[in-house]
């Protein structure tokens, strides 16, 4: 604290930690590698709104190349109160970036008196994104995460969904990432035209059964994501948020619905 | 001027009584254990006074607005940076206190040609499983009374701020005297108040307020002024504790 002065924009915590040397700076562009950026981010993340809010689900694996490094990866995290980020891509980024939005809300919130703006959250993670594109673009780095929060304002849940430069898509119904995502991605779409309802109506039990049917799919042909191991007792994190907030879902209700319903 | 060791010491003085003045004012602060963790009241007329800082700390401060922003910002700039790096865990009301604030606001009350902070401020920290709350307050030259530590004899479970001394004495001199651990949020909400008006009524040295006067205080007081509170709440799912409190809230609990 030099002299008890902030100087800079006030309620730019990213901003604040580069000040003090606590945050790397946009990487150089300049030293592309030849090879082209990495393309797959091992897992599978998935969103989707159904008529209690929103569910977000991932597998719990965590990779690199061949080998399976951890099993018990929580890669969907809680920003705030009403706020879940799923994170593809590089673990040691994406992680990073969580624990910077995280704090940027809050740091927001307590500066400025008041809650950060639904578009002005969105935007924040965009941002990070785009200052991460250098290291992207060096083949280390990638991220692609989903953002799912509760407008507290107009009722309703808001899903987003961004590529690894930092553009954001408002996502109507569902949103999937990670290298599992193709067979997700066509069940959630199946479901949503074809199903008994669209997926905004069912309700909390249908959906996570849904997502755990979908997470199952994707780990039976992508290596990079994690099934259930019973044994371990490691079942995929599934998380809703709704107008109450954040709610996870226990182990043992896991481990329940997944014996009857899955498996 | 300066070199003269006892023109320094007037010039200090001078500076000291100022500031005294024009903090004298100030409605008082009161903060006070209960069951569900630390309440912060006042009664305000126009800004805010009670104020978030971390997970686990929340402050209340009276001065001139532009010096209480300045060290509210820099107090969470403080303790964010620290949680940001290290754990949240790490952020300590007692660190942030004593190693930042505290030598910052001596330092600039005794450069004597740099403005001093006009603003005193009194934190909170909610105290961990099996700990006790932190009351620290915290003056315009950097002296500190904290609730706790080893050198006191008794733990207090309070923690006020007024603008002269003889209120906060008055206030303290009260809490002292109440338990206060195991109130609901309405009880630690009338208890406040009513030691807020002693506050208030306490201007001046001398005897402690009369019963009758201090009804009538409370009265006038909420007629003229609106009800400021929040809380650092136990058992939040959430990390952040802090939560400020409905007028609706208020008015029952003093209804």
């Amino acid at each position: 604290m030099e002299g008890v002065t902030s100087s800079g924009s006030p309620a730019d915590f990213p901003a604040l930690l580069q000040r003090h040397g606590l945050y790397p700076a946009a990487a150089p562009h300049a030293s592309i590698s030849s090879s082209s950026p990495q393309e797959t981010q091992a897992t599978t993340i998935l969103a989707f709104k159904f008529a209690g809010g929103v569910l977000m689900a991932g597998d719990r694996r965590a990779t690199a190349g061949n080998t399976v490094v951890y099993d018990r990866a929580d890669k969907v995290l809680e920003i705030d109160r009403h706020s879940l980020m799923a994170i593809a891509g590089v673990p040691a980024t994406a992680w990073e970036m969580a624990r910077v939005l995280e704090h940027s809300f809050q740091f927001y919130r307590r500066t400025q008196l008041q809650e950060m703006s639904l578009d002005g959250k969105v935007r924040a993670l965009s941002k990070l994104l785009r200052d991460n594109f250098g290291f992207v673009m060096q083949g280390v780095g990638i991220v692609v995460p989903i953002f799912a929060t509760y407008d507290l304002a107009a009722q309703c849940a808001r899903l987003y969904f961004y590529d690894a430069m930092g553009a954001q898509f408002e996502a109507a119904d569902y949103a999937v990432s990670g290298s599992g995502s193709p067979a997700v991605r066509s069940i959630l779409y199946y479901q949503n035209t074809w199903g008994k309802q669209p997926l905004h109506e069912i309700g909390r039990e249908e959906a996570v059964v849904l997502a755990l049917r979908a997470l199952d799919t994707a780990a039976d042909t992508d290596t990079a994501t994690g099934g259930v191991d019973r044994r371990g007792r490691v079942y995929p994190v599934v998380k809703i948020v709704s107008g109450e907030g954040i709610s996870t879902l226990s182990e043992e209700d896991l481990a329940t619905t997944f014996k009857t319903e899955v498996k | 001027m300066t070199e003269e060791p006892y023109r320094w010491v007037e010039a200090i003085s001078n500076r000291r009584e100022y500031i005294e003045h024009q903090l004298a004012g100030g409605s008082p602060i009161v903060a006070v254990t209960y069951g569900g963790g630390v309440l912060f009241l006042t009664l305000s007329r126009e800004r805010q006074k009670i104020f978030e800082i971390y997970d686990r700390i929340a402050m209340g401060a009276i001065g001139h607005p532009g010096d209480i922003e300045r060290l509210r910002m820099a107090a969470i700039e403080v303790a964010s940076t620290e949680g940001f790096t290290r754990s949240t865990q790490d952020v300590s009301l007692r660190r942030l206190a004593t190693f930042s604030l505290s030598p910052a606001l001596k330092a600039a009350f005794e450069q004597i040609y740099g403005p001093p902070y006009l603003a005193r401020m009194l934190f909170a920290e909610l105290g961990r499983e099996g700990e006790a709350n932190l009351f620290t307050r915290i003056d315009f030259d950097g002296t500190m009374h904290t609730s706790g530590g080893p050198h006191l004899r008794t733990f207090e479970d309070y923690g006020v701020l007024a603008g002269t001394s003889a209120q906060a004495a008055a206030m303290e001199k009260h809490l002292a005297g109440i338990t206060s651990a195991g109130m609901d949020l309405d009880e630690a909400i009338r208890t406040a108040f009513h030691a807020w008006t002693i506050g208030h009524l306490s201007r001046e040295e001398g005897a402690p307020p009369s019963p009758e006067a201090i009804e009538i205080a409370k009265k006038e007081q909420l007629a003229a002024a609106v009800l400021e509170a929040a809380v650092l709440e136990r058992g939040t799912r959430q990390a952040a504790t802090y939560r400020p409190l409905p007028q609706q809230a208020l008015e029952s609990a003093l209804a």
